[in-house]
């Protein structure tokens, strides 16, 4: 019976080499995608490509002077723009944190109210699918104006209209995470006379976190989308979407700019995700985490 | 009448209506005494699991009356009188073998839960594992854990739906000899669904053999084998005899 131990060990967090082979092995894939890169502009140079994309210094940079131009300031006497955007960063994560949780929220109490009553399952859940279909670029410009009448601060519509992309995908996994459970699971629950909301909370929730944590990663990048075009009719120069905008104009001019934003951004995105996984380790055992390969305990005699 | 555990009247169950209409149990008469072990033995479709839930308030009868301890099944399971074990463990995952087993006291609002799990545990013999998860045990394992969970707040009727269905015959036999030793450790009632003749026998008091289309019972052995019974049990004859009685009303029974 020692044998269970072993696979006990599953559960452990991962150990400081699997920590710096994951590390190693980010660092190969950026360089495999640089080198591509860089591999177009040579070949494309040397047989005269004009298309799909022209390799010329404009359209596609040296991805080091991509990476060079973060450290010049971004225009003469300002800050450094890895600094500029950094500030950016920080703002724009608010926004689409303060999104995120709001649209998690109600999210996870829309898939709540449709799991427990199909009724208002089969009357809103139309709207919910049909909210989704409507272009976020169309609404953006409306919740900023309300926003605005209404005195609520600017950063904080924004976080609205980051809301607005997140809720989605948390409403619809939260449903069917809820009904997840095996049905003979219902049926023990059932057999103790439990209460709707002890059937929630004790079988029905923790059977859907898998599916929230699946459902928040996918909302985490979201939220930060939503965040960025948020920004875009807001009147606000402080966060990454704006930065996008402008670096955009002056794209014929100085393309290095737009694009060291751009790995910026991705970066905020990641960071985001990486935060929700985190999160997910911690609260979910191995053999539930929602990506990597499920810990399988060996089977042994009774 | 309340002397009975069980006692179901003319019971009949139809599922659906008009062209997917289907009887599922015709005319069900059958009542069991307290400290009973009564196995509903039959073909699939025959109803016999049909039957176990509408005993359990998992299903509600559409004819006849059937008491559970003398009141309507629902009274019996908002009363606490049920407990449950199916084909599948059930067990949650995130929980470990001891919260497992102290669920249905959590939700019963029982004092000393901790205390109660660890005797539930120890009863049926895996009190090293209390700190175990689920993944980590074996299907017999896994199923012990199951019934140290139904029997956790003490239910007067015990209620098995093929527990050891999807067990191997070796662990099988070890369990019908566990499930035996509980039965007489605790005076529970226990009615067992199978589709094993000699686990039927080896386990029961009676036996209530059922026949489909439509699912009804077509008779009722009391198997009279002593008690304790053992590996000396299995290879004696009056189980032997029990075990061919019982398949010849089956076989009789198959015949259109």
């Amino acid at each position: 019976m020692t044998e269970s131990h072993s696979s006990a060990e599953a559960t452990e967090p991962p150990s400081r080499t699997g920590t710096w082979r994951r590390v190693v092995s980010v660092g190969v894939v950026i360089l495999v995608l640089a080198s591509v890169w860089e591999l177009y502009k040579v070949m494309g140079k040397a047989l005269e490509l004009t298309g799909p994309v022209r390799p010329d210094n404009v359209t596609m940079p040296h991805t080091w002077d991509m990476v060079a131009e973060l450290f010049q300031p971004v225009r003469r006497g300002g800050d450094l723009l890895v600094l500029d955007l950094l500030g950016r960063s920080f703002w724009t994560l608010r926004e689409a944190f303060v999104g995120f949780s709001i649209g998690a929220l109600v999210g996870f109490g829309l898939g709540v109210l449709f799991a427990r009553s199909s009724l208002a399952e089969r009357a809103f859940m139309p709207y919910v699918v049909a909210s989704q279909t409507v272009p976020i670029l169309a609404i953006a410009p409306m919740v900023v104006v309300w926003g605005g009448r209404l005195d609520v601060p600017q950063w904080m519509s924004v976080a609205i209209i980051s809301a607005y992309l997140t809720f989605f995908p948390v409403a619809i996994n939260t449903l069917r995470g809820l009904r997840s459970p095996d049905p003979t699971a219902m049926e023990l629950m059932r057999s103790y006379a439990s209460k709707p909301n002890e059937v929630l909370w004790k079988l029905q929730v923790p059977s859907a976190l898998p599916y929230i944590f699946t459902a928040l990663k996918i909302s985490a990048t979201a939220s930060v989308i939503g965040a960025l075009i948020g920004e875009l009719p807001a009147g606000f120069q402080t966060g990454l979407g704006r930065a996008l905008l402008t670096f955009s104009q002056q794209f014929a001019v100085q393309s290095t700019k737009l694009y060291a934003t751009v790995i910026v951004t991705a970066i905020v995105g990641i960071l985001f995700v990486g935060i929700i996984t985190l999160i997910e380790h911690r609260v979910l055992p191995a053999t539930r985490h929602t990506e990597g390969e499920l810990a399988r305990a060996p089977e042994f005699a009774t | 009448m309340t002397d009975f555990v069980v006692h179901a009247q003319d019971v009949g169950k139809v599922f659906g209506a008009g062209g997917g209409r289907v009887e599922a149990l015709r005319g069900i008469d059958v009542s069991i005494g307290p400290g009973e072990f009564v196995s509903l033995i039959g073909p699939s479709g025959c109803g016999k699991s049909t039957l176990l839930r509408l005993i359990g308030d998992l299903l509600s009868p559409t004819e006849g009356s059937l008491t559970v301890n003398g009141k309507p099944p629902s009274q019996a399971r908002n009363d606490r009188d049920y407990g449950m074990v199916f084909q599948k463990a059930t067990l949650l995952d995130w929980r470990t073998v001891q919260k497992n087993v102290e669920l249905p006291l959590e939700i019963m609002d029982v004092d000393g839960r901790a205390v109660r799990a660890g005797e539930m545990l120890d009863l049926v013999q895996l009190g090293d594992f209390a700190g175990h998860y689920p993944w980590q045990l074996s299907g017999g394992m896994q199923q012990r854990v199951a019934i140290a969970r139904a029997l956790a707040f003490r239910p007067s009727l015990l209620l098995m739906d093929e527990p050891f269905g999807a067990l191997d015959e070796m662990t099988r036999e070890l369990m019908q000899q566990e499930v035996l030793r509980i039965w007489a450790e605790t005076g529970t009632t226990v009615v067992f669904v199978t589709h094993s003749i000699p686990e039927a026998v080896f386990l029961s008091t009676r036996v209530v053999v059922m026949s489909a289309r439509p699912g009804r019972i077509v008779d009722v052995i009391e198997t009279g084998l002593s008690h304790p019974r053992n590996e000396d049990t299995r290879e004696s004859q009056a189980y032997y005899d029990k075990i061919t009685e019982v398949r010849e009303v089956l076989r009789h029974e198959d015949k259109p």
